[in-house]
């Protein structure tokens, strides 16, 4: 059997084990880094939203740009291996095997340290009929719209409101497909508030105190009973419904993949907060075993920033232990850039979970209170609608002007300085939660400029029409795009002209929303719309209306729309009814095929 | 059509002063009851001149008018079940050929290869125009009319003519339901009615309107291009951009007079007969049957002229179920000889009414 000798051995390639791999590489240690995946960069890879944080966490790009320029950087030490598709089977007291998939061989290697930082796996739910095809964990669906470009879906139930939930949601969306609605188990949305919004501007139900009981069908899944539930979680009965989706989405959590650490000998323990068993580590990140490290998902749920700051410090440690130097303040300062990112309202499960392993991290200290004032009416400029502190600063670093400001920490609340802001947009393009807007009143004109961050497909041509819609995704009112900025990274600023009492309303807006159909003859497929138009062209007789639109001329003869034509006539014309002829009536009574006649009979 | 097409020719060669009066709806009479056939392949030059003459039209109707009134180039195929026809065809084809119309003599192998949904049993030949067609009858008719109401003309529906003021041999005005209208000129294009708006002026037409069935079924995805016709085999189909088949045939039983009511006969006689002839009708269910007139002249040939007696009237008459697909040329005939005192892109001199005074007249043969 081959064998590899190494310095670190690095046990996955997300954001975690890729940055320790290159910490540790860059300092001239021999690192073999493996993952079973098809290609660097784990979840990374399927992460189309732009990141929080700050600048040098690669805040504001979006998750595989990240892995793009993690994985570059990498393959520029050549003391850096990398192998993917290649799993570690286990850790054993005499070595470590690993089976290269890619030819089905095994080899052994014999590393001095150990990352582990094979991540998570997606949690699972009991509800009847939930083997059907159809059901799919929202790591699933992700990995096949974002990483393969395959929808499995038209038509989406997104069980779970957390960060996945909520960004599975958007990608969807953004694919093409519908998301019926996202429901719930709990009272309240777990996920961001920005990432929430985003979703909710789209017109997304978020059904809390809801969850999934069944899904309906035989062959596939044809749709989901959904019901409301007390609050011990259990569904009241009475309160069920059912939604037509093909496609079931799973997005209720995570579990630690602690599989690989535990064999070695590590210990694990149970804590909810973090995700259930979970590897016991140090602040430093060392398992009980010597020489065995953990980071990211592994050794607790959170975010692919932390893990990779997690990494880092792993990379440091090696690194310092195996060459002998002095990288305390490198280490220190990662650790405080740790705690920052969990100091706030969003990371508290962590930090009591983290404290349940001794390891006690900081939290408050910044700005909490959301902006009164929207800024002087007139003036071109940034509304920022972030009301939930999250550690992510882009828009105060961006602004040239330095008219944004977190207030001394990355976690507090922005605001702006209206003398400051020039109403440039660049905030607004920047911010990864989508969350910053321009806005323009116009009073003596009566209407307003609203400047939208969006990142779907079509982006509408200046000067086209479009409906805008509030934040629940309400259209609310006509709008004209004025203008539209597109950035490199996707991100259009789109400049909407709305009426005046829309300034603080319209914070979306949809292209070609489904024209008003209201059919009244359901075998042509004609609509109200279609009869007051034709009406207006001139065609004032039914006969004549049957004529033009086929109105009645399909199999039914007429029974449902005849009087439902009659009825738009006269209110459009002020006729009365009595007055109006009803048309001809003509057999058959019912669509009766040729060979219900007698064929052989020539008379 | 007729009149629609009178008043689109007059409009367009800037006559403002155009006033069209309906007794009913736009459409009511036979134009919104036919089958929407255009066809060229007629037995005599009058005929086919006319017809190829509005063929023209028909093919610039959507930019005359701005709307789209599915007219398809789909062709002809007429079907001839016996011998003596077969060899009378030979000679429509040659004089139609003469006429500058591209027409095929097919064998039924060669009708067969072609059309592959048509029976061919019992057939003799068949000829086959390309460039003949269809268009559905109630747009086009509505197309003219939106067009000449767009040029200036007024529309006047639920509006009937009651009387026409004569005064010194010479048109004064009309009495109409809803008041009276001085005017020089009045153009009978009655259709069903040409026979009483002739009496009103005191001159008798020799017309009589016919009863014609026809039927509609459900759908299918198109595959029939030609409308498919036989006056040996008495009947017509064709398939509607809508996807439903139309077809009807003729009744020698018929009486003269308008009935609009529709008969069990007719719904047997054409099941039985077409679904044998095109078996692919017989899964296919029948939506809806109506009828319509024939405005029949003695040589079952319009009669299209300005009256000698009568100053300022003229009629567009007697056109004998195929008025649809030669209305835009008699339009156009006789809205150049208002506006330029003699029509000019068509000679329909030998369509006037005194061609049946005591004289032997040549009578149309292909009718159905």
């Amino acid at each position: 059997m081959k064998s590899e000798k190494v310095d670190f051995l690095v046990v996955g390639g997300g954001p975690a084990g890729l940055s320790a791999a290159l910490e540790a590489g860059k300092r001239g240690l021999k690192v073999l880094l493996v993952d079973e995946g098809i290609q660097l960069g784990g979840q990374l890879v399927k992460q189309t939203h732009k990141f929080f944080g700050h600048e040098g966490t690669y805040a504001s790009v979006r998750g595989f740009e990240i892995a793009k320029i993690l994985v570059k950087e990498l393959k520029e030490y050549k003391n850096i291996e990398t192998r993917v598709m290649t799993s570690v089977v286990g850790i054993y007291e005499d070595g470590v095997l690993a089976w290269d998939r890619k030819v089905n061989e095994t080899f052994r290697i014999d590393p001095e340290y150990i990352l582990i930082a094979t991540g998570a796996s997606e949690k699972y739910v009991a509800f009847e009929n939930n083997d059907l095809p159809g059901v799919y964990g929202a790591g699933a669906v992700q990995t096949l719209m974002n990483q393969f470009g395959v929808l499995p879906g038209e038509n989406f139930l997104i069980v779970g409101s957390g960060n996945i939930g909520l960004i599975v949601a958007y990608q969807l969306i953004q694919a093409g497909a519908n998301v019926k609605a996202i429901v719930e188990i709990t009272n309240k949305v777990g996920g961001y508030i920005v990432h929430l919004n985003k979703i909710k501007r789209l017109g997304v139900p978020i059904l809390l105190n809801h969850t999934i009981v069944r899904a309906l069908g035989k062959e596939r899944v044809k749709g989901a009973v959904i019901a409301r539930v007390d609050e011990n979680y259990n569904v009241i009965p009475g309160t069920e419904r059912e939604l037509v989706v093909d496609t079931i989405c799973l997005a209720v959590g995570l579990s630690p993949s602690i599989e690989l650490a535990a064999m070695a000998g590590a210990e694990v323990i149970y804590i909810p907060e973090l995700g259930g068993y979970v590897v016991k580590r140090d602040e430093f990140m060392r398992t009980t075993v010597p020489n065995l490290f953990v980071a990211g998902d592994v050794s607790g749920i959170e975010e692919a920033t932390t893990a990779m700051l997690e990494g880092r410090i792993v990379g440091l440690m090696v690194t310092s232990e195996k060459k002998k130097v002095n990288l305390s303040d490198e280490i220190k300062a990662l650790l405080k850039e740790l705690e920052d990112f969990r100091r706030g309202p969003a990371s508290e499960r962590v930090r009591k979970g983290l404290s349940k392993m001794g390891i006690k991290i900081a939290s408050g200290g910044f700005r909490t209170e959301v902006q009164k004032s929207k800024g002087p009416i007139g003036k071109l400029r940034a509304v920022i609608e972030c009301p939930q502190p999250i550690p992510c600063n882009p828009c105060e670093t961006v602004c040239t002007f330095g008219a944004i400001s977190t207030g001394g920490n990355i976690n507090g609340i922005p605001w702006v300085d209206y003398d400051k802001c020039t109403g440039c947009g660049l905030c607004a393009l920047k911010c990864p939660g989508l969350a910053i807007f321009m806005v323009k009143e116009d009073v003596e004109r009566n209407e307003a400029i609203v400047g939208i961050p969006y990142e779907l497909l079509p982006i509408p041509q200046e000067g086209e029409r479009v409906v805008g819609t509030d934040r629940d995704g309400r259209p609310v009112c006509e709008a004209v795009t004025e203008k539209v900025i597109k950035s490199k990274d996707k991100t259009c600023l789109v400049y909407l002209k709305v009426p005046l009492e829309y300034a603080d309303v319209v914070r979306g807006f949809v292209i070609s929303p489904r024209e008003k159909c209201e059919f009244i003859c359901r075998c042509e497929e004609v609509t109200v719309q279609d009869v007051e138009k034709a009406i207006d062209e001139g065609y004032t007789d039914y006969e004549e209306l049957r004529r033009y639109l086929r109105i009645g001329m399909g199999p039914c003869g007429g029974r449902t729309c005849r009087l439902l034509t009659l009825m738009i006539l006269a209110k459009k014309t002020g006729k009365k009814m009595e007055d109006l002829s009803p048309g001809t009536f003509r057999p058959p009574t019912i669509p009766i095929p040729f060979n219900a006649f007698s064929e052989g009979d020539e008379n | 059509m007729v009149g629609a097409s009178v008043a689109f020719h007059l409009t367009r060669l800037g006559e403002k002063n155009v006033f069209i009066f309906e007794k009913n709806y736009v459409s009511s009479g036979s134009t919104g009851r036919c089958a929407g056939g255009i066809r060229q392949q007629w037995s005599t030059r009058n005929n086919v001149r006319l017809a190829m003459r509005s063929v023209d039209w028909f093919k610039r109707m959507k930019e005359d008018t701005g709307m789209d009134v599915e007219y398809k180039q789909g062709g002809y195929l007429i079907l001839s079940f016996e011998e003596e026809e077969a060899e009378e065809f030979a000679e429509n084809v040659k004089m139609q050929r003469e006429e500058g119309l591209e027409v095929e003599i097919l064998t039924p192998k060669q009708v067969k290869r072609r059309f592959p949904y048509v029976n061919v049993g019992g057939l003799k030949l068949a000829t086959f125009c390309p460039t003949d067609g269809h268009a559905n009858p109630h747009l086009a008719n509505f197309a003219y009319i939106r067009r000449s109401v767009e040029n200036g003309a007024k529309l006047f529906t639920k509006a009937e003519v009651k009387e026409i003021d004569i005064s010194n041999g010479a048109v004064k005005g009309v009495w109409t339901d809803i008041g009276y209208v001085g005017c020089e000129i009045v153009i009978n294009a009655a259709g069903p009615w040409s026979k009483e708006v002739g009496k009103m002026v005191g001159l008798d037409l020799p017309t009589e309107s016919y009863r014609h069935q026809i039927l509609v079924t459900e759908p299918l995805e198109h595959f029939m291009d030609p409308m498919i016709i036989s006056f040996s085999g008495n009947f017509y189909i064709r398939q509607t951009r809508h996807g439903s088949f139309l077809m009807g045939q003729g009744d020698k039983d018929e009486r003269p007079g308008i009935n609009r009511k529709v008969t069990m006969k007719f719904l047997l006689e054409m099941t039985s007969k077409m679904s044998k002839r095109f078996p692919f009708l017989r899964n296919l269910r029948i939506i809806r049957q109506w009828s319509g007139e024939y405005n029949m002249s003695p040589d079952a040939q319009p009669i299209v002229g300005l009256s000698e007696s009568i100053s300022g009237y003229f009629y567009a008459v007697g056109f004998s179920g195929h008025g649809f697909m030669v209305a835009p040329a008699v339009g156009e005939a006789i809205a150049e000889w208002i506006v330029f005192g003699k029509p000019r892109s068509v000679d329909i001199s030998q369509l006037s009414l005194d061609r049946f005074k005591g004289k032997e007249f040549l009578k149309e043969k292909s009718v159905v």
